[in-house]
């Protein structure tokens, strides 16, 4: 299976799609409308907040620059722990390395905290196939998995759901009928993982960040499920994506005082657990077995591209909330495990350019979302690099006469006036109060969508003209 | 050459195709930046910071009016199993031979041996020490430790915690300074689980409404004492 490996391409369909559900329209807006907000008031609560982003940026351009050197020393410091490292190149190598530990150690039922990068390489079924229960322990996800679904936000997995939906999916799962208030649906989620935390014996999880100076990886939860995959079962095994090191400790809180802060507006979030290795002697609990399986599965060729800005990313969603576009069609109209401004140049950059022609487009180019990103990622000039890309053909003969035409008129200023001249009079012609619902040739594609504006009655230079006499 | 090997050398070779002049920055130092620190005072910060994540902070003047706090919060709770972890300032105000005293059902982790898992399900609260607590965030620090197991904190509905007044830091840099007081590299080593809470266990899963101890506690109670 693929890095990004997608139910459909079709785009503009599941756009369509999401775009005339209300009830989805309504959760995107509440959703991404509190976040975004959070994300600027906790900006805003930091004396400086645009130094620190700065600071953390040069931190990961740094990191990325000695990305070889970095992990190896992370290596060095897992085992100097008692801990052990693998490499998978591919996702399918780091299914095979999971369920080989699960294996050895007699592994039966494994929870999982919430990670993306586990997402990325589809471990579930790999596990389900080698007889291993596996059950999500983040709320939103647990969700996700009984409904059978993808996530559809980076940090609010089961935005699509309602409180209505949610109760019917977990009613029919457990074989009880359960009322839908959030305060007794979450307490039937407790209830439920608690049961499933007693039994486990393999904890799976991602990791926010990892250093290189002490082998600490590091995780994020608000709920505890980090925690409790960390403490409770005797084997750990952490995925993570090999630009998620950093290299020194003191390094670490630049990023946790940006990351919930970009995120959700909190000041950190509820629990930021750091382990170091598997349990010491005299300990009486944590897991005895503490495994890291470092993916590359792309990644490494990204690193050789101008596109290596987007190994930056910490994950935080704060492009989404911002995106005018996210805001709309929600997470599942991309397609790939990654959605939002980031997902349209991860998926095509790790999945195909090719066969993701839409999202590169999937933006206006306002910048919103490097306006919200906690490490300033430039994603409207990669969107526009993948664009580049994908044209990078011969130009057919029609198009050759359209640029021609048009470089020839922008060369005389007489021959500009005219051709301004003779659209305005075209187009007000058509217009009804100011707007054009019809215009004709390839306009019409334009007007399919949404409404053209009529241009002005006079021209710029017209009433420069005027204002100067 | 093997798996590892393999690997690192395509990353190793993916570096230097990608390190355009500029692209390879030394680490920065990051100086000042960032630094909040705790205000005038940084205890009523640390209180503040905690109520907004959506716990209570206490400031008791003796050991009476530690064991007084606990009591109440107990009582609010009707619980009767507790779990106290050892050492600090639990053993210093005597904690465990007190509530006993109170006829409550009380263990410590001294009591508890080897695998330690289904005592731990069923406690109703859990009192343990802090490694340190951070005013800018209203963020408890715990380090796990062989009488400091991490279920402590986490497995009971309610979570307790005693902090010295000497143990409250500033700012969240000021905690990672401890273990590398130079400023840049490690001096001493973090324990096999350090972890930062600020507030009860949350979620906002269903339709963004908040929902406390989904997972962890629903409730932590931090109980400075000044005396
Ligand atoms: S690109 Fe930036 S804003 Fe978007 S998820 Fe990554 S770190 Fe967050």
């Amino acid at each position: 299976m693929s890095y990004a490996q997608h139910e459909h391409h079709d785009f503009l369909g599941a756009s369509a799609q999401a775009l005339a559900d209300p009830t989805l329209q309504q959760a995107l807006t509440r959703l991404t409308d509190t976040l975004l907000a959070g994300n600027r008031r906790g900006y805003a609560a930091l004396a400086d907040s645009s130094e620190l982003r700065d600071h953390a940026k040069r931190i990961k351009e740094h990191s990325l620059a000695h990305l070889d050197q970095y992990l190896e020393q992370l290596e060095a410091s897992v085992l100097k722990f008692g801990g052990k490292v693998h490499w998978a190149a591919t996702a399918e190598d780091a299914r095979r390395i999971v369920v080989e530990i699960a294996k050895k150690a007699n592994c039966k039922h494994a929870v999982k905290s919430k990670s993306m990068t586990s997402e990325e390489i589809h471990l579930n079924p790999a596990l389900e196939q080698a007889g291993i229960e596996v059950t999500e322990t983040d709320f939103g996800e647990f969700i996700i998995q009984v409904a059978g679904e993808r996530p559809s936000h980076l940090v609010a997995p089961a935005v699509h759901h309602t409180r209505e939906s949610i109760a019917r999916v977990l009613s029919k799962h457990l074989g009880e009928q359960l009322a839908d208030d959030p305060k007794s649906l979450a307490m039937v989620g407790r209830r439920v993982l608690r049961e499933k935390f007693r039994q486990a014996d393999m904890g799976i999880t991602g990791a926010n960040f990892a250093v290189a100076e002490t082998g600490t990886i590091v995780l994020v939860t608000n709920e505890g499920n980090g925690r409790l995959t960390t403490t409770c079962p005797r084997v750990h095994v952490a995925i993570m994506g090999i630009e998620k090191v950093i290299p020194r400790f003191i390094d670490l809180p630049v990023f946790l005082k940006l990351l919930a802060r970009g995120a959700t507006g909190q000041t950190l979030s509820v629990y930021t657990t750091l382990i170091t290795g598997p349990r010491q002697p005299g300990e009486l609990d944590g897991a005895e077995e503490f495994h890291l399986v470092l993916l590359d599965n792309g990644r490494s060729k990204v690193l050789a591209t101008p596109f290596r800005e987007s190994l930056q990313c910490i994950r935080c969603g704060a492009c989404l909330n911002a995106c005018p576009v996210y805001r709309r069609i929600g997470g599942h109209a991309y397609g790939g495990v990654y959605s939002g401004p980031i997902g349209s140049i991860l998926t095509p950059l790790y999945d195909s350019v090719a066969a993701n022609p839409h999202l590169p487009h999937a933006s206006s180019l306002c910048g919103a979302c490097q306006a919200a990103c906690p490490v300033k990622i430039n994603i409207p000039h990669m969107l526009i690099g993948l664009r580049e890309l994908q044209h990078y053909h011969k130009p057919s003969r029609w198009e050759r006469w359209a640029y021609g035409l048009w470089s020839m008129v922008l060369c005389r200023p007489w021959a500009y006036r005219w051709a301004l001249w003779a659209a305005r009079l075209l187009l007000r012609r058509n217009a009804q109060n100011g707007w054009l619902s019809q215009m004709p040739g390839p306009g019409a594609e334009w007007t399919k969508v949404r409404d053209f504006p009529a241009p002005a009655a006079k021209s710029f230079r017209e009433r420069w003209k005027e204002l100067e006499s | 050459m093997s798996q590892r090997e393999v690997f690192l050398q395509r990353v190793k070779q993916a570096v230097v195709e990608g390190n355009r002049a500029g692209a390879a920055p030394p680490l920065p130092e990051r100086a000042g930046v960032g630094y909040q620190g705790g205000g005038p005072d940084p205890v009523s910060r640390f209180c503040q910071e905690l109520a907004a994540a959506g716990g209570k902070g206490y400031v008791a003047a003796d050991s009476d009016a530690v064991l007084h706090t606990i009591q109440s919060i107990l009582q609010a709770h009707n619980a009767r199993k507790i779990l106290l972890t050892c050492g600090g300032l639990i053993d210093r105000l005597d904690l465990p031979a007190r509530l006993r005293e109170l006829s409550l059902e009380v263990r410590t982790t001294d009591d508890v041996q080897s695998d330690p898992r289904e005592d731990f399900f069923s406690d109703d609260v859990g009192i343990t020490n802090v490694h340190r607590l951070i005013a800018e965030t209203g963020s408890v620090v715990l380090a796990s430790k062989p009488n400091e197991p991490r279920s402590a904190s986490l497995l009971p509905p309610v979570h307790i915690c005693l902090a010295d007044h000497s143990q409250l830091l500033s700012d969240l840099f000021d905690l990672f300074d401890i273990f590398a007081p130079t400023g840049s590299s490690i001096q001493s080593l973090p324990p096999s689980c350090l972890t930062l809470i600020t507030g009860p266990s949350k979620t906002g899963d269903i339709e963004l409404k908040l929902v406390t101890g989904v997972h962890g506690p629903g409730e932590i109670h931090v109980i400075i004492c000044d005396g």
